[in-house]
């Protein structure tokens, strides 16, 4: 169907917002090339909507209203004492770091020079500089779409991260963007993560926001992560706002031959998230557990997507995502498992749950298996709940107080997806995060 | 002193009638035994002390040390020393027993006026107490009750009562699914919390638990209200004759 639509308010500003700020953007003039072809991309693909089977429960042309305009040497001041309120738990994880402030890196607020093993290059920089080669590189992404795109066209910074191979890092790297200011804006940036053979790390994106900061933000991360032969890579996401962010996440994975990567994603305070993961096997005996946590309420609204390709024989996945949903909070979970004909001996499950806290609250879930070889072991599952009255009754009867049991349960619930994160610090963040949110709730 | 007075009690969704004008008293100190046929309403008796939703006292009352119990939210009758042992533990998966525990223990001490209980002023109770019932910490540490044997669950049960320290005890089909081993260790749990101050509602279907947990009186409940009340001896007549008297007076 080839239907000439035409293009909502949000997209007429998307490509004016790009003409407005194009010279201002970093990038060699071979970078500013592919900007403008990115751009380009965009003007034809249009936001995505939902006769896109993809993106059937989050409608994105008919959601986002408006475009922010970009953020562009944001100079918005924020001290150490005002990073750590906006890190909230994750302050309490000791960790390298590298702080980026409305999509700007701030040198000032690192933390990586004892770091071994572990070099960081800021990607605004390294664009300013970029021959065709790397400008090839930096913008094109294994997701091609609207989203990749917009993220090409307007990326102002991100962390470029290489460990070494066989390093271990001492310490989890910590990559910090902070929303912060009263200006409304969208911020872009994209990440590269290399993990060197036979290496280990923990590495956390964190996507926070300083109180105060206007309440509507919109913004676009992109995260490419390879994991080298035999390396061991824990990666968590934590994007935590204030209830109107809209957030357009992607990380597109790729791992080696015997490689491990330990994926996590948490997620509350997002009024429109899509959270999608793209992950390519390249090589024998690939390990992957993908889990996350996501607490929606009001319009919330939290989308995650999930490609795993097996393009290799004997390989793992394992998926475990949870949602809890109040009010009128809506979670969706698409896991897509592609098992290549050549792929034999692998080994695939995923779950999915929601909790509802709420009568109007909804759940969307849509597994796909698409296997194409027959000697593999492959499953689904998915399921919605209320809490159980008949629990609650029973830790009620042994005196503990109703908004108390209902606390307890859905931290157990939610609590069983945050298990999955190996790093005890990181893990006890989590959990605070999912114990504020649970204070913040209008039925505690 | 827990006294039902000519208690009526339908189920919330329906029409119908359970408990048909029961009244009945049990004095600090004693253990009363209910026996009766599949349906004559103990396990309903048994959730409306506790205060489970979904049943409607239409007519009488519940007092407990002369209060008024019936507006009372579980956890509130829990805090004035009610405790229902489950005929069925719930289990919850995901929440170590140990954190059901102390949850419960503490919530409990707060109403009751006393103070929080410090992590290892409370592990060295439940320690102390576990013992006694073959419950060791390692397995308090797993989620509550999951994967459990009927025994375990029952002997859990138990636990909670004995760290609760409550003063109505009802114990509701304690023996069902029991082997006579673990109906032992449990009976022997039962005893020990044996109390000048303590009243016990046993509810039972079989007057073999009544051999080890030996009742003051023995009550039998048919068609939602007690037909007979007797002592001991009147469970191992029932036993003998089964319920046909009682329910055939009913019919």
């Amino acid at each position: 169907m080839n239907v000439a639509v035409m293009k909502s308010k949000a997209e007429q500003a998307l490509t004016e917002a790009f003409e407005a700020v194009a010279a201002k953007l970093p990038g060699s003039a071979a970078v500013k090339a592919r900007r403008a072809e990115a751009i380009g991309a965009f003007g034809s693909l249009g936001l995505p909507h939902r006769r896109i089977e993809e993106w059937k429960y989050t409608d994105l042309r008919a959601n986002l209203k408006e475009a922010l305009p970009p953020a562009i040497h944001d100079e918005t001041p924020l001290t150490i004492a005002e990073l750590i309120v906006a890190l909230g738990p994750l302050a309490h994880v000791d960790a390298y770091r590298v702080t980026f402030v409305n999509g700007r890196h701030r040198a000032a607020l690192d933390d990586i020079s004892e770091a071994s093993g572990l070099d960081v290059a800021t990607l605004g920089k390294t664009l300013a500089s970029a021959p065709s080669n790397v400008a090839d590189a930096l913008t094109k992404s294994d997701a091609n779409g609207a989203i990749a795109a917009l993220n090409a066209a307007f990326m102002t910074d991100g962390a470029i991260v290489r460990v070494a191979d066989k390093a271990t890092l001492a310490k989890p790297l910590l990559v910090v963007f902070v929303r912060a200011g009263s200006g409304k804006h969208s911020v872009t940036v994209r990440n590269f993560v290399s993990i060197g053979k036979n290496a280990t790390a923990t590495i956390i994106e964190a996507h926070v926001v300083l109180p105060g900061a206007a309440a509507d933000a919109q913004s676009n991360a992109l995260t490419e992560v390879t994991v080298g032969k035999a390396a061991t890579l824990h990666h968590a996401k934590v994007a935590v706002d204030e209830g109107r962010c809209v957030h357009l996440a992607d990380w597109d994975v790729s791992l080696d031959a015997d490689a491990t990567y330990r994926g996590f994603q948490f997620s509350t305070g997002l009024g429109l998230a899509r959270n999608e993961i793209n992950v390519l096997y390249t090589g024998r005996g690939g390990k992957l557990d993908l889990s996350g946590a996501y607490m929606a309420r009001g319009n919330e609204h939290i989308d995650t997507t999930l490609v795993v390709d097996h393009a290799v024989p004997a390989c793992e996945s394992r998926e475990l995502f949870k949602g809890v949903l109040d009010g009128h909070g809506r979670g969706i979970f698409q896991g897509k498992i592609i098992v290549q004909p050549d792929a034999q001996k692998t080994d695939g499950k995923q779950m999915s749950q929601a909790l509802m806290l709420s009568e109007d609250a909804e759940f969307d879930s849509k597994p796909e298996l698409e296997i194409f070889a027959d000697d593999v072991v492959c499953g689904h599952g998915a399921t919605s709940a209320e809490l159980d009255p008949d629990m609650l009754f029973y830790c009620r009867s042994r005196g503990i107080p109703e908004s108390e049991a209902r606390a307890l349960m859905i931290e157990s619930f939610i609590g069983e997806a945050i298990d999955k994160v190996e790093h005890p610090e990181v893990r006890a963040a989590l959990m605070a995060f999912a114990k504020n949110w649970l204070a913040g709730s209008t039925r505690g | 002193m827990l006294e039902i007075k000519n208690l009526h009690v339908k189920l919330e969704d329906g029409d119908r009638v359970i408990l048909k004008g029961l009244s009945l008293t049990v004095p600090k100190g004693e253990v009363h035994a209910i026996m009766g046929p599949n349906g004559s309403g103990k396990s309903t008796l048994a959730y409306v002390l506790a205060g489970r939703d979904g049943y409607e006292v239409t007519e009488g009352d519940i007092l407990w040390n002369g209060e008024s119990i019936l507006d009372m939210e579980p956890d509130e009758r829990a805090a004035k020393g009610v405790f229902l042992a489950f005929q069925y533990p719930m289990e919850i998966p995901g929440v170590a027993g140990l954190t059901f525990l102390r949850t419960a223990l503490n919530s409990v001490r707060k109403k009751r006026g006393e103070t929080e209980l410090t992590t290892p002023a409370f592990m060295k109770i439940v320690k102390e107490k576990g013992q006694k019932l073959n419950i060791n910490v390692d397995m308090l540490k797993r989620p509550v009750n999951v994967g459990f044997s009927g025994g375990e669950k029952k002997r859990s049960e138990i636990l909670q009562m004995a760290l609760l320290e409550p003063t109505l005890c009802v114990l509701d089909e304690t023996d069902s699914g029991l082997d006579i081993d673990a109906l032992r260790v449990v009976a022997e749990g039962v005893n020990a919390l044996r109390d000048k101050d303590r009243a016990f509602l046993v509810i039972t279907h079989y007057q073999r638990l009544l051999n080890y947990i030996v009742p003051d009186k023995v009550h039998v409940l048919a068609d939602g209200r007690i037909q007979k009340t007797g002592g001991k001896e009147l469970a191992l007549e029932l036993e003998k004759s089964g319920y046909a008297d009682y329910t055939g007076k009913a019919a």
